[in-house]
């Protein structure tokens, strides 16, 4: 029972992680096409800059001495403004370009921000240790659970209620489901392209601060391709939770992560290393049985 | 009025104009350039050959794939099992089968053989892949890749593992990539004019009528899948000959993106803008690297700070397709036109393509 | 600024190197093709440094057969066919030696470039048994250990004086030096009384989270004496964190891949943690050289070495001068013989050995480092007691 309870806490925490940065692919995915390969390195960014810029192996904390109540929304705001940031200088001017144009642009973008990273602060990984606290351990149902896993498990939940509860009840929310279910129509219906793009990129890059947090909390090194695996794993869950359903990332999201931990769990010793391909290839299995996505919208059929 | 020529006669001053520009590119830098500098047009022939070969499928089907470079990766290791010397395959690669381990085969033979392979792989998971569309289909084809490289670098008794594996006699000369890459150009041109490669572009552009006219979508996929995982297949035996040393890591994430970039800031519907996209984007990395190395200027040496390069090729990129979202080449050929024929129309999918 | 002087000191090498200054032309050219840009660069340029100041002694002491030193640098930009075009570029400009990256991977293009022209070639750090005459050819050469040397270096020193015998195995499949370590690890294991293996998993190093192979090594009916983990920069450090984060306390050992104390506020009051390093660079090494080797190195570039891996580039300059010395010449096949013919030859960093079969270490002097509280700080040397032998390193 209680190694059941633990792997059940494995696999929503890592769940958690990728519904987050699937969540955050959807949102840009949805209003307008584009497959942001950059979103992995808006995750670094936002941990980097605790750090103070220097080649050497030392760390210094920079933002990273601010009081966790101050830290997490800066961190946050950071991942917001160099996202925002990007769609004024590059992507909105990419806005009727074909998608596999914006998607190479998106891609140059990253290794544009990378490689500043790397410049200032070369490619060995940083250590740093923000919000201590996080490393307790918990009891639960007998099962002993690491805090963060509980923390990033709650945080999810908040930032998945609130975000529901910000698209039903606003009127900006309002806006991007009606530009995420159809953008030329919403756009024809008086919504302001710019105003509803620029905010699912604000939202986007908060995501991925928030994702960068919950990574640097728990590995404790800041490390260029910190965002690289988790941004894979989300651009696949937000194809498999069918694109341009939010819900659907994030169920996606969960999913992954949870046949991660379990083929971990269940595989014999000489086939774990092979994993990833268990877990590839179930995603194939999954895009043939549902070509458009487990929770495809209607909106997401070809019309004729 | 004359009859419009035909699509032959029309088009196949475009295959010449590209081997012309790539022979001439070689036979300068044969004359003049330095071993160093020779090595680097040998590896922009084979990202040519590569990135055509993505073109084949990509350009035709419309699908983004992320997957070829995975294609690569089949043959560059078939190329390492066929000629590596015995002796070295038997302290390294134990796991190979008998025949294998105790044979050594010469280049042209093996290089078939070993572009073969991912064609025939390629022809196995085709029907399941081509299936699917639009973003689910370059997302199968990621998953792909990504089974590929975890197989290849945790199956260590026939690949090594992660680690790299030596002992590839290098065979790929400059005159060797270059016929290579002209034949590369040529085979996809002849798909482009076939008469499959014509209803795959249409079912491309107008999926539905294509679909109503008895064009066999999946079908004409998979040729295009099957055939461009061959010419893929070829760069992995170049560049297996070419530095005689592969790593399942050299064929993932890096090698996908750069030649789906170089593809891209071509123009991917265009076979020129194939070719061009690697000409252009390796003259610019390789001027950028020249540039970190340190200019003299009279008495004074300017070098850009290292690591700039990089960031200045990304920066570079953006600027191009900020001004040329359809890619350098757009849809367009390179063409000379000996009469004023009827132009084809210019694409509509310049801008926004059904995804 | 204290920070951009290293790369800006190799920068201007490198320009007086192409050609800005006239060069003598009976001065012998050490090719450096090494990342000086891109991922490897942090790597590389440690030990390059190091080798620049064993080049400065010499040439200070009057230079090699009366010429002096002169490096010469290519950038690989830590890329693999960018790595043999440097290769290619050092040998056009004339090197007798050809310095090859750290790393196997990166370094191999072209160290065989190297090979294939004729000239030795030295790995500046690698640790797999192909940097050498079993991967890249006769002439190449490493100048560290090999992994599977730490790994059996650990297991052995455990249980001689510390008496552990059961250990769990966790090893991360990123690379091919992980599974050196563990497979240096395997072929001591079995060789210890009452050595026992009470768990294996594996992982890989950019994994989210280990979540699940900890839950594992929890799961445990009784927990092992230590745990072996063969792990490397990044992942390492969030492994170890997550492990003792879940409250695992029992001692955990790597290989050297992990020394310095750079990365160690990732893991506040981190204790129990061994590793083996072939010198010190925590101020407390046994032989005093060393630590002046690390106030010069920290005069001369503004840091201390901020782990073992700048140690063989010294080593490196130091054992090849030796054996052109010894052979009187440069001339590749006069010095791989001078170099083979080495036997528990005294460095700076511990007996150095080559033979015709081997070209790397498969028997070393190490110190131990513990971490204790969050300082690192030797307190043991040892050699394991007979090399590992070639077939259990060749697979």
């Amino acid at each position: 029972m209680t190694a059941t309870l633990q792997i059940l806490f494995d696999a929503l925490s890592l769940g958690s992680l990728y519904a987050l940065g699937a969540l955050g692919i959807a949102l840009i995915f949805g209003v307008m096409r584009l497959v942001n390969f950059a979103h992995g390195d808006y995750i670094a960014f936002s941990v980097f800059v605790l750090l103070w810029p220097t080649t050497e192996a030392v760390s210094i904390l920079l933002l990273g001495q601010l009081p966790p109540i101050l830290l997490i929304p800066v961190v946050i705001a950071i991942g917001a403004l160099l996202s925002m940031a990007s769609e004024v200088t590059v992507f909105r001017r990419l806005r009727e370009a074909n998608p596999a144009t914006m998607m190479i642009a998106s891609f140059a973008l990253g290794f544009v921000i990378k490689h500043a990273l790397l410049m200032a602060y070369s490619s060995r990984p940083k250590s740093i240790s923000i919000l201590p606290g996080l490393a307790q351990q918990v009891e639960v149902m007998g099962a002993r659970i690491p805090l963060l896993q509980v923390v990033t498990i709650l945080a999810t939940i908040v930032i998945l209620l609130a975000l529901t509860a910000f698209l039903k009840r606003t009127r900006f929310g309002l806006e991007m489901r009606a530009a995420a279910q159809d953008f030329t129509m919403a756009r024809m219906l008086g919504v302001k392209a710019n105003r509803v793009i620029l905010l699912a990129f604000a939202i986007s890059g908060a995501l991925a601060g928030a994702i960068g947090l919950v990574v640097v909390v728990q590995t404790g090194t800041a490390d260029i391709n910190m965002g690289l695996s988790v941004m894979l794993v989300a651009f696949i869950a937000t194809v498999i939770g069918g694109l341009g359903s939010l819900y659907g990332a994030v169920v996606a999201g969960f999913l992954i992560g949870g046949a991660s931990v379990l083929m971990q769990v269940i595989l014999p010793l000489e086939a774990r290393p092979f994993r990833d391909a268990f877990v590839y290839a179930l995603v194939i299995a999954v895009l043939i049985w549902r070509p458009q996505g487990l929770f495809a919208p209607r909106s997401s059929r070809q019309r004729v | 009025m004359t009859r419009a020529p035909s699509v032959l006669a029309r088009t196949f001053t475009t295959p010449l104009l590209l081997i012309a520009l790539l022979a001439a590119i070689a036979v300068l830098f044969f004359l003049f350039g330095s071993g160093a500098q020779q090595r680097f047009v040998v590896e922009m022939l084979i990202r040519v050959v590569l990135v055509v070969g993505i073109w084949i499928f990509v350009g035709n089907s419309g699908i983004i794939s992320f997957g070829h470079v995975g294609f690569m990766c089949l043959a560059a290791y078939a190329t390492a099992w066929l000629t590596i010397p015995p002796m070295l395959k038997q302290i390294s690669l134990r796991g190979l089968p008998d025949f294998l381990l105790t044979n050594q085969f010469p280049f042209w033979p093996s290089a078939f053989a070993a572009a073969l392979l991912p064609a025939i792989f390629a022809l196995i998971i085709g029907p399941i892949l081509m299936r699917l569309a639009g973003i689910a289909a370059s997302i199968a084809t990621f998953a792909m890749l990504a089974v590929i490289n975890t197989v290849y670098s945790n199956w260590s008794s026939v690949t090594g593992g992660t680690s790299s594996i030596v002992g590839i006699p290098t065979h790929t000369t400059l005159w060797v990539a270059l016929g290579f890459s002209a034949v590369a150009i040529v085979i996809a041109w002849l798909y482009a004019i076939s008469r499959s490669g014509l209803a795959l572009r249409a079912a491309r552009d107008e999926p539905i009528a294509a679909q109503a006219s008895g064009v066999n979508i999946e079908r004409e996929r998979l040729i295009a899948f099957v055939l461009s995982a061959f010419v893929c297949g070829a760069a992995g035996v170049l560049y297996a000959h070419f530095l005689g040393i592969i790593t399942p890591d050299a064929f993932f994430l890096t090698a996908t993106f750069v030649a789906l970039s170089m593809l891209v800031v071509g123009g991917m519907y265009s076979l020129s803008g194939a070719v061009i996209g690697v000409v252009v984007i390796s003259t610019i990395i390789q001027i950028l690297r020249w540039l970190e190395r340190g200019v003299p200027l009279g008495d004074v040496t300017v070098a850009l700070p290292n690591g700039s390069q990089q960031i200045a090729i990304g920066a570079v990129m953006i600027m191009i397709l900020l001004f040329r979202p359809a890619g350098l080449m757009g849809n367009r050929e390179l063409r000379l036109s000996f009469r004023r024929g009827p132009q084809p129309a210019p694409d509509r999918e310049v801008r926004g393509k059904p995804e | 600024m204290k920070a951009r002087r290293p790369s800006a000191f190799l920068c201007a090498t490198a320009l007086v190197a192409a050609g800005a200054l006239p060069a003598a032309a009976d001065d012998i050219v050490i090719g450096f093709a090494v990342a000086q840009s891109g991922f490897m660069q942090a790597y590389d340029e440690p030990a390059t440094q190091a080798a620049l100041i064993r080049i400065d002694e010499i040439n200070a002491g009057g230079g090699l057969l009366g010429r002096q030193l002169r490096p010469v640098f290519a950038d690989t930009s830590s890329d693999r066919a960018e790595g043999a075009r440097a290769g290619l570029e050092v040998i056009e400009a004339g090197a007798d030696l050809v310095v090859v990256s750290c790393d196997y991977d990166f370094g191999a293009p072209a160290a065989l470039m190297a090979e294939s022209n004729g000239k030795i070639s030295f790995f500046l750090c690698a640790e797999s048994v192909r940097a050498g005459i079993q991967g890249v050819g006769p002439h190449s050469f490493s100048a560290s250990v090999l992994a599977p040397v730490q790994g059996a270096t650990m297991v052995e020193w455990g249980h001689e004086v510390m008496g552990w015998n059961t250990y769990y195995v966790l090893l991360d499949t990123w690379t091919e030096y992980n599974r050196g370590i563990c497979e240096g690890f395997d072929y001591k294991a079995p060789l210890i009384e009452g050595g026992e293996v009470v768990g294996r998993d594996t992982f890989v190093n950019d994994d989210a989270s280990i979540a699940a192979q900890i839950t594992r090594i929890r799961n445990l009916a009784e927990p092992p004496d230590a745990i072996m983990l063969c792990s490397m920069m990044p992942g390492v450090v969030s492994a170890i964190r997550q492990i003792r984060n879940a409250g695992i306390e029992v001692p955990i050992l790597n290989g050297s891949g992990v020394d310095g104390s750079y990365w160690m506020d990732a893991v506040p009051g981190l204790s129990e943690f061994y590793i083996p390093v072939q010198g010190s660079i925590y101020g407390d090494d046994p032989d005093p050289a060393v630590e002046e080797f690390n106030q010069r190195f920290a005069e001369r570039f503004g840091v201390r070495p901020s782990s073992q891996y700048a140690y063989p580039g010294y080593v490196m300059i130091d054992v090849w001068a030796k054996a052109v010395e010894r052979a009187g010449s440069t001339d590749a096949a006069a010095v791989v013989a001078e170099l083979e013919k080495m036997e528990g030859e005294p460095t700076l960093f511990g007996p150095r050995t080559f033979t015709s079969e081997l070209h790397h270490q498969n028997q070393a002097r190490y110190h131990i480092v513990k971490v204790d509280n969050g300082t690192p700080g030797v307190i043991d040397s040892w050699t394991i007691s007979e090399p590992i032998p070639l077939d259990a390193l060749v697979r």
